[in-house]
């Protein structure tokens, strides 16, 4: 059984595409607005941070089995999150509804 | 990137006075309507189980156990969960929009929605829709 243990680099180009998704592409923050995305089918892939409470947690992962959505649970708490997109408060959960010149969605989904 | 909010899924509705129960979605409206301007749909649902059968049962109380009393709703897209099922039953000519607009259209609805639910009750079918959702 090989844990696969996500190496610092792996976690730097996360962060590197999720600021080029930031600056380029069109996203939304936290939970109320991930699932209308999810419901409306305008979201591309689903980022979860990793302190998410398991109920929205898995609430959240079942929208994108039945949307056919990826999924990538963060390396990092909600703070983490938060700064990686830029801002000052703690987000839990986004959306990437266009990633803009990221390839975020093409090289993500590969790993959950 | 699917779509999964259509007619004929099974969902759960989440709030209301008929929180918990299991409904199946008619017509979507995804876009709102002047009086609600947000997504919703039309479900038509459970209100009242029906009972275990056992094999020992009469059929007078066989028949008294697979009643179903349904209601038809407008319910948010936000007070639902949707599920993996799906029910397939033709419930788009009895449930309509226009038929919440008075007492006896719901009712009529209602009644005719019953009938549909009691008789896919009987086939032994969708078991899962059928059945009450324990919390």
């Amino acid at each position: 059984m090989v844990s696969t243990k996500k190496t610092k680099k792996t976690h730097e180009s996360i962060n590197n595409r999720l600021a080029l998704v930031m600056k380029s592409g069109k996203y939304t923050l936290g939970y109320k607005t991930v699932l209308r995305t999810l419901r409306s089918s305008k979201a591309k892939l689903i980022i979860i941070a990793n302190n998410c409470p398991p109920l929205r947690k898995s609430e959240i992962e079942y929208y994108a089995m039945l949307a056919k959505v990826g999924v990538h649970h963060f390396n990092g708490n909600n703070v983490d999150l938060g700064t990686a997109c830029g801002k000052y408060y703690r987000v839990c959960c986004l959306s990437i509804i266009d990633p803009g010149d990221s390839d975020i969605i093409k090289s993500m989904p590969g790993e959950q | 990137m699917v779509k999964f909010l259509k007619p004929n899924k099974a969902v759960i509705v989440l709030q209301g006075r008929f929180a918990g129960r299991k409904a199946v979605i008619v017509k979507n409206f995804d876009e709102g309507t002047r009086d609600r301007p947000y997504g919703h749909c039309l479900v038509a649902g459970i209100y009242k189980y029906p009972k275990k059968v056992i094999r020992k049962d009469s059929a007078k109380k066989t028949a008294k156990k697979s009643r179903v009393k349904a209601f038809v709703k407008l319910v948010n897209y936000n007070h639902i969960m949707p599920t993996r099922y799906t029910l397939d039953v033709d419930l788009k000519d009895i449930v309509t929009a226009d038929s919440l607009q008075s007492r006896d259209k719901k009712v009529t609805a209602c009644k005719e929605t019953k009938s549909r639910f009691e008789e896919r009750f009987k086939t032994g079918k969708n078991r899962w829709f059928f059945s009450k959702l324990r919390f």
